[in-house]
């Protein structure tokens, strides 16, 4: 089987879990212990039998469940996301994801970055260099970043980066490029509207949004830094005592062909499922990063849609973070495919 | 450490006798392709000082096959490995010399002399990358040792498959090691360790996680590439019937000394060693069937210490007092073969003879007549 047939049919196979998920999400809303009826009607109105009747009609909860079932989820897969209840009430789902959804992945999306870029070559070399003063450093400081609990960091690292001109000698807002906005708050994305290009063809804006997330990032990816930085480090103490390395050398390959060529590429696949966790621990568990510095993102709005049962809302998001799982999976799958020739396309 | 004398046997009281060095190769003309000697390499753990290989000597002339045999901790795969440079830390040569065409090796000489010694290991499933192709690695190979690339590069690999005997070679090239079976990995391995186009092959257990039948396949491929490229071969195993088969002189290793050497027919015609006398007695089909196949009991010690003893007397049926005090060293008992038994030291069997030792018999260290010639040496 070639590449593309085996993508083909991960993508199959994923509309059974992307069915599945969201099933269980409308079952938990319409049948569980959240009634959003009742959400709709709290402040100062009086809960009497017929506004809470008439609040049921409203939402659609009067219909026989399987009907509501069935008009919840075509609707769901026909992308047509409808209005929210609750949050921002009236609001259309569709645009309010939209809105969210971008600075959810902007952050996730560094903080694996910077995690990989720093956890895994500070482990490769803790590896080589393995009981080595360098890589006792390398290794203490690595668990010191695992231990230290995301919410503690934020509010540390936020407080030195506000008062970065006494504490640091250089003025955090206006260090490289301005941000006008101070240390908190949404990483200005609204410029790539309707032209992802802009991405590369606007890097001035790209950058004032990369400088903004990066503190958040900087402290999301911290753990998995640490992580990513301990297991690369095993990694490669296995590979390098592997036989074919000591073949290698008997056979007169260099010492640094050995190391990039022999050893590097066979640490890297128990590194694979490390990351792709991490990426969606990253993207879906950002709530308290983002409360922290002040970022709207999915995290808090789902938490705040699931408790109030808000249906429209928590279904389309789970339906987001399904396909964003779904597609983590996949590019897993095909980096083991590429990274270790031994992972065939059948029986997976 | 002791006086330095210690180590020093009785030899004024051997007469006649001559103690062959490991040199005495020299005498036949020329050097020999590879001369190891007093190689003694440790392993130096928290607890203590493991002597994987002690004070060994061997030569290897060209296109000869030498066996090493002897069980699993006798130190021969360490051997191997200090012959290619391959100890690492905790590992460290600590005396001898290895001499590859006269050049010394150790010391850090290796890397000039890669390729001209290559190596087989013993499990094939291990001994190439799982993530880069068959051809990848020969064709690695090939560019260091023969500086061939491209098409070259190729073409040679090809011939190199087809020449270790792995059909529809052109096509195999481009596959991943585990997409070969046991045997075909093996041939590919040989494949990879030629491409260095070396002179002398160690081959470290080659065919021991193989089965009968494809063990017996490589065998005539190691024999058939010995004849066609006039190739070296030290063959290491632990299996007699496979030494008898490839080998043209042989070394019994035990707990890192070499306790026997001979040309292949003398040892197994008239092993003068216990150790080999009980190897060659524990092959199977070497017994009167039903009867139980004998073994060696007990088993190979860590050697820690310099001996003072000899290692292998604790589990000798022929063991005497002296054994437990002198450390033997080779001596000569027939053409192109040693021994290092104190059975062939006339000092010690006009005193003990070979009598079996009672279990409570064993002696006072400070007992008078061979305390005294154990301290006065040759000198």
């Amino acid at each position: 089987m070639n590449r593309l047939k085996y993508i083909l049919k991960r993508v199959l196979m994923a509309v059974p879990v992307l069915w599945l998920g969201t099933s269980m999400t409308w079952f938990i809303i319409y049948q569980g212990p959240v009634d959003p009826a009742a959400n709709l009607l709290s402040g100062s109105e009086r809960l009497t039998e017929t506004k809470y009747e008439a609040a049921r009609t409203e939402l659609g909860l009067d219909q026989p469940p399987l009907q509501h079932y069935v008009d919840w989820m075509w609707s769901l897969f026909t992308l047509d996301l409808g209005q929210t209840w609750l949050i921002y009430p009236g609001s259309s789902v569709g645009a309010l994801v939209l809105d969210f959804l971008p600075r959810t992945v902007w952050l996730g999306f560094w903080s694996v970055l910077i995690a990989v870029c720093v956890g895994i070559p500070l482990g490769f070399y803790a590896g080589i260099r393995s009981n080595t003063v360098a890589d006792y450093i390398a290794s203490v400081s690595g668990i010191v970043w695992r231990a230290m609990p995301n919410f503690w960091l934020a509010v540390i690292l936020l407080a030195v980066l506000v008062g970065s001109e006494s504490l640091l000698g250089f003025d955090w807002d206006s260090f490289l490029i301005r941000l006008p906005t101070g240390v908190t708050g949404n990483p200005g994305l609204s410029y790539m509207a309707g032209d992802p290009l802009a991405l590369f063809t606007q890097p001035r804006d790209t950058l004032a949004a990369i400088k903004k997330v990066l503190p958040a990032a900087v402290v999301l990816g911290s753990a998995s830094m640490g992580n990513e930085m301990r297991i690369g480090r095993t990694a490669v103490l296995e590979a390098k005592n592997e036989q074919y390395v000591e073949f290698a050398r008997a056979r007169g390959v260099s010492g640094r062909a050995i190391v990039w060529k022999h050893v590097f590429r066979n640490a890297l696949v128990p590194l694979v499922p490390v990351i792709t966790t991490e990426a969606f621990l990253l993207i879906g568990g950002s709530v308290l990063v983002e409360s922290v510095f002040g970022i709207n993102g999915m995290g808090k709005l789902f938490f705040d849609a699931a408790i109030q049962g808000d249906l429209p809302l928590v279904g389309s998001l789970m339906f987001v973070f399904i396909v964003l799982l779904l597609s983590i999976n996949l590019a897993q799958d095909v980096l083991y495919t590429l990274i270790d020739p031994r992972v065939g396309y059948e029986g997976t | 450490m002791r006086p330095d004398g210690a180590r020093e046997r009785p030899d004024a009281a051997t007469g006649g006798r001559e103690r062959p060095d490991a040199g005495s190769a020299r005498a036949d003309g020329g050097d020999p392709l590879l001369a190891v000697e007093g190689l003694t390499t440790v392993f130096h753990t928290d607890k203590e000082t493991i002597r994987a290989v002690d004070d060994v000597s061997f030569v290897v002339r060209a296109g000869e096959t030498l066996g090493i045999v002897g069980e699993s901790g006798s130190g021969k795969s360490v051997t191997a490995r200090s012959v290619l440079g391959l100890i690492d830390t905790p590992g460290v040569i600590e005396a001898g010399s290895i001499r590859f065409r006269g050049e010394e090796l150790t010391g850090g000489n290796w890397d000039a002399h890669r390729g001209d010694v290559s190596i087989v290991f013993q499990d094939p499933s291990n001994s190439l990358n799982p993530v880069y192709t068959v051809g990848n690695q020969i064709r690695e190979t090939l560019r260091i040792h023969q500086g061939l690339r491209g098409r070259a590069a190729r073409e040679e690999a090809v011939r190199l498959l087809e020449a270790v005997g792995i059909p529809d070679a052109r096509r195999r090239i481009s596959e991943y090691p585990h997409q070969f079976s046991g045997g075909m990995r093996q041939r590919a391995v040989i494949a990879v360790a030629l491409a260095c186009d070396p002179d002398l092959l160690v081959c470290d257990e080659p065919t021991t996680a193989l089965d009968v039948t494809i063990q017996a396949q490589i065998l005539e491929l190691l024999g058939r590439l010995q004849r066609e490229e006039d190739l070296a071969i030290v063959f290491i195993t632990h299996d007699m019937g496979v030494i008898e088969e490839t080998a043209d002189r042989v070394n019994v290793m035990y707990a890192g000394e070499i306790v026997e050497s001979a040309p292949v027919d003398a040892l197994f015609e008239s092993p003068q060693h216990p150790y080999t006398r009980g190897l060659l007695a524990s092959i199977p089909g070497r017994t009167v069937s039903g009867d139980r196949l004998p073994t060696i009991g007990g088993e190979v010690p860590t050697p820690t210490t310099e001996p003072a003893e000899c290692r292998f007397a604790e589990r000798c049926p022929d063991a005497f007092d002296a054994c437990e005090r002198v450390h033997p060293e080779a001596v000569r008992v027939g053409p192109d073969h040693t021994a290092a038994c104190l059975l062939h030291e006339e000092a010690y069997e006009h005193e003990d003879g070979p009598s079996r030792r009672s279990a409570d018999g064993r002696g006072d260290p400070t007992d008078g007549a061979d305390a005294a010639t154990d301290g006065g040496g040759l000198g």
